[in-house]
Formats: structure tokens, C-alpha cells, sequence
């Protein structure tokens, strides 16, 4: 792996462990609402917020993926 | 309380990262770019700024050139890599540390109590103490009933009258209550019992300028300050019974008219009463009119006293002796006996007794070693005496307070006659009649 290529992969990295951060987060807001210390109203919607981000980040690993394949035109090898 | 500035583009993590800093009791403020960011600090002073280290227009720590020079905030960088630690260590000097991605609230709550944990050994363990609604402390199956309740009832608008023991958290469970509603207002307390018959009307609906010797300004009554939050009367049933009608009328109307004044003002508040009076005592007490009851208790808790609660004693020991070592800079540990002879006693001034003993016993010990040195007796003289004087409260008769004290004595010597009727100083004759007369004794044991 070149320079360019490590660089790009950092960037994609990067993007993926946006949706990794608010999935933990999320969950911590759940489990505050198991212990009565918010609504459970907001843990149903951190709930659905974790299936949204779930879905991004599979599709940024399955972007990295593509761009890292050999006959990739993003690859520049 | 902490003043926090969190830095960051993605507006979820805000949202979500403030919700827990806020149930963690601090005041924070948000920024999603450099600039905003810049704006706050040049008209805010924080203890604390959380900062993302790459915003869109330029990184995070670009912002430290804006703080002045000896600026007491300490600064702590969010990071999507660990290798920006170094970085950050050769940049910026110890006021600066890093967070890295994904963050818990465990990190946010450590790295906001940075300067606490500073001050205690870095090698001792920080015992993880969960607070329900941000206050209670306990696992036990009644506490948790509690919190269902407690739960339940923050959704509704509903008044709470709470009822419990002296020491058992009254209060504590009303700011749990408050912080569980989620209301915009805030938790206002005062103690009904603190006043005399010529304040608590002042102190409970304001007064304006004039109204009495010595009121040189007007002043907001603790309805009017507890505006669309919630309002704590403690000591209910020391309210003098005169004042109670204007109390009531507060309750129904909702509007207040202050001390010497004659406008109306609106209030909105949820009021949480408390008393150490069970049920049957205000009935019959009449210290509270029962209209004013039915007002104040439309949902009655009952606290749960500490020795129905047995298992929550460790915890909450170890809950106190860790904040005293916070505090104090020692690192005193219990060990496993003596929690166990704390959970033996029953502590019939409940959880303020346990506390206070704790911090008797820390007082006591060498702050060097980290063995607590626990004193001889755990019994409190002054709840004894508490217990003793309910039964020679004026209105009741002598029978009634003579068959009290022959059941004292009895459960004192497990149920021998023969030696309670030495204590009691009547023979073993004598008490067999009393007990007979008590309908407490079959022809069996005669």
C-alpha cells in the first residue's frame, strides 16, 4: 500500500467510526433510560438511531472494500 | 457543577454527549465549528471544553490560541486515533489530555472529574457506584420498587407526598424525582418546620416591599422561584395549622398573591411534600388538614428505612468512605467485617446516621494507613432517645405505655419471664396477669 492509498484509507476510517461514536453513545443514553434516568420514549428513538448508523457504517466498510479492490479505478496500484 | 464547552460538527453526538454531561450535573454549552467555538470562549469561562479535534473549518486546536494564557479551563481533545496522543502530550502540556473515539460515559464522566481523581493515588481503584436518577443509591428489591415509582410518577405532573423515617433520604428522593421529570424549571427546597408563623408566608409566597418591619425589597416567594420545576416543602406537618388555608388556596388556584400585595401571580410547579408522620399519625395528629392531604399526597411514596434495606448498607458505606477519601486525599478501604457489623445494626437514624458514622470513623483513623479504625459503639445515643421519648408522648395513658414497656422488656430478654419480671421490678405472678389481661397469653402458659 502506497502513501496516497494509507491516506485515503485513514479518511475512509475516519468516516466509518462517525456511526461507530454515535452507536455507543446511543446505547449509553439506552441504558440510562433502563435505569429510569431518562424517558423510555428516548431510548426507543436512540434504538432506531442504532439500526440507522449500523446501515451507514456497513456501507462505508463495503465503500472501503470497493476502493481498495485490484481492478478498482480508485486503486491507483 | 462544571461549565462545558463541547466542541464537535456531528450534531447526534452533541445532542446525545449533552443529555449525559447534564444528568452528570453540569451547565453546557455547544459548538459545531471553530468559530462558534471561538465566539463562546471570548463570552464564557468554562472549567472544562471537550473538543473534536478536526472540525470543518480547521482543527480543534486552534481554539487553545484563543484561551488566555493562564486560563484555568482544562481542555480535553476528541480524537478518531490513539497516535494523536503524542501529539497532544508534546503540544500542549498536562492541561490538555484526549479522548478517542467511540467514547462512553464512563470516559466523559472521568475525564470531567479529572480534578478530584488528580488528588487521590493513581493506583487506587475507583469503585463504580451506580445513581439512580442521578441520586439514589441501592439495589436492593425495595429500592427498586422506589424507583418504578419514582419513574412512574416523574411522567405525570402529579404532587408527591413523601413519607419515611428521619434519615431515610426524603429529600435526596425528591431531587431524584425532580431530575427524573425532566422539567424545564428548578429544584427548590425549604423546610416548613424552619420558619416561624410570621415568615413562612413570606418565605412560601413571596413579600413586596414594605409589607412587614424589615421587608426593605420585594422578594419571590418559593412558588414563584420554582416556576416549571419542582418545589420541595420539607416538614409538611410543622406547618403552622393557620397558615395552611393559604396554602391550600395556592395548591387549587395555582396564583400566589405575595405578603402585603394584591396582584395575582400565576405558578406552575409540581410540589413534593415530606414528612416523618406515617399515614395513621397525620390522620390522627390532625396536623395537616385533610384537605390539604389530599392535595399534597395525590401520590404517597413511602421510603423504605435503612435495616429494610440491609443489602444497600455496604454500598452506601462504600459509597460514603469513597467520597470522604475524594475529599480528603485518604485511601481508606472497609473490610469485610466491617461491613458486615454495619449491616448487623439496624440504624434507626437510617441512612444520615450510617453516613455520619462513616464519617466519624474516617475522622478517627490514620490518614497515612488505610485501615478504618471504627468506634467501640455504632448505637447513636440520639436515636435511641428519639425511640425511647415515642412512647411517653403526652395523650396516652398509663396502661398503654405499661404494656409497651412490658413487651420492650420481653423482646429484650427473647421472651423470659422470669428475667423481664426482675427488670420490670413486679413479680413473675404479676406479669403472667398483665399478659393475660393483654389477651397475649393462653391457659397453656399460665
Amino acid at each position: 500500500m502506497n502513501e496516497q492509498q494509507f491516506e485515503q484509507l485513514q479518511v475512509d476510517v475516519h468516516d466509518a467510526r462517525r456511526p461507530l461514536n454515535r452507536i455507543t453513545m446511543q446505547a449509553e443514553l439506552i441504558k440510562m433510560a433502563l435505569n429510569g434516568d431518562v424517558t423510555l420514549e428516548k431510548a426507543m428513538i436512540a434504538l432506531d438511531k442504532i439500526i440507522t448508523e449500523c446501515k451507514s457504517c456497513s456501507e462505508s466498510l463495503s465503500q472501503i472494500v470497493a476502493r481498495n479492490r485490484p481492478d478498482s479505478q480508485d486503486n491507483p496500484e | 457543577m462544571l461549565t462545558v464547552l463541547l466542541v464537535d460538527d456531528d450534531t447526534e453526538f452533541l445532542d446525545v454527549a449533552c443529555t449525559i454531561i447534564e444528568f452528570l450535573g453540569h451547565e453546557v454549552l455547544t459548538a459545531t465549528n471553530l468559530e462558534e467555538a471561538r465566539d463562546w470562549v471570548k463570552k464564557e469561562t468554562f472549567d472544562h471544553i471537550l473538543l473534536d479535534f478536526m472540525l470543518p473549518d480547521g482543527s480543534g486546536l486552534h481554539l487553545l490560541e484563543s484561551l488566555p494564557e493562564k486560563s484555568p479551563t482544562h481542555v480535553t481533545l476528541i480524537t478518531g486515533h490513539p497516535s494523536v496522543r503524542g501529539i497532544i502530550k508534546d503540544l500542549c502540556g498536562p492541561k490538555v489530555d484526549y479522548l478517542v473515539k467511540p467514547i462512553q460515559r464512563e470516559d466523559i464522566e472521568q475525564v470531567l472529574s479529572r480534578k478530584s481523581s488528580a488528588r487521590s493515588s493513581p493506583n487506587a481503584k475507583k469503585p463504580a457506584f451506580t445513581k439512580h436518577f442521578g441520586h439514589l443509591i441501592g439495589e436492593s428489591a425495595c429500592m427498586h420498587e422506589l424507583y418504578k415509582l419514582i419513574g412512574r410518577v416523574s411522567k405525570t405532573q402529579a404532587n408527591v407526598m413523601l413519607l419515611g423515617e428521619s434519615g431515610a433520604g426524603k429529600e435526596v428522593v425528591a431531587a431524584a424525582i425532580h431530575q427524573a421529570s425532566e422539567s424545564e424549571g428548578p429544584y427548590v427546597a425549604t423546610n416548613c418546620g424552619a420558619f416561624s408563623k410570621e415568615l413562612i408566608g413570606s418565605e412560601l409566597f413571596g413579600h413586596e416591599k414594605g409589607a412587614f418591619t424589615g421587608a426593605v425589597g420585594k422578594k419571590a416567594g418559593v412558588f414563584e422561584q420554582a416556576e416549571n420545576g419542582t418545589l420541595f416543602l420539607d416538614e409538611i406537618t410543622e406547618m403552622p395549622i393557620d397558615m395552611q388555608p393559604n396554602l391550600l388556596r395556592v395548591l387549587e388556584n395555582k396564583v400566589v398573591i405575595r405578603v402585603g400585595g394584591t396582584k395575582t401571580i400565576p405558578v406552575n410547579c409540581r410540589v413534593v411534600s415530606a414528612t416523618n408522620r406515617s399515614m395513621e399519625e397525620i390522620a390522627q395528629s390532625k396536623v395537616l388538614r385533610e384537605d390539604i392531604y389530599f392535595r399534597l399526597a395525590v401520590f404517597p411514596i413511602t421510603i423504605p428505612p435503612l435495616r429494610e434495606r440491609k443489602d444497600d448498607i455496604p454500598m452506601l458505606a462504600e459509597y460514603f468512605i469513597h467520597q470522604l477519601n475524594e475529599e480528603n486525599g485518604t485511601q481508606y478501604q472497609w473490610q469485610s467485617s466491617q461491613l458486615e457489623q454495619l449491616s448487623a445494626y439496624d440504624w434507626p437514624g437510617n441512612i444520615r446516621e450510617l453516613r455520619h458514622f462513616v464519617h466519624r470513623a474516617a475522622i478517627m483513623s490514620d490518614p497515612q494507613s488505610s485501615t478504618l479504625d471504627l468506634p467501640k459503639t455504632i448505637e447513636s445515643p440520639f436515636a435511641k432517645k428519639q425511640n425511647l421519648s415515642s412512647g411517653l408522648k403526652a395523650g396516652r395513658t398509663i396502661e398503654e405505655v405499661e404494656k409497651e414497656l412490658i413487651y420492650a422488656t420481653l423482646e429484650k430478654v427473647d421472651g423470659n419471664k422470669t428475667t423481664a419480671a426482675e427488670m420490670l421490678g413486679i413479680s413473675t405472678k404479676t406479669l403472667y396477669n398483665r399478659l393475660h389481661a393483654y389477651g397475649d397469653l393462653s391457659a397453656s402458659d399460665k
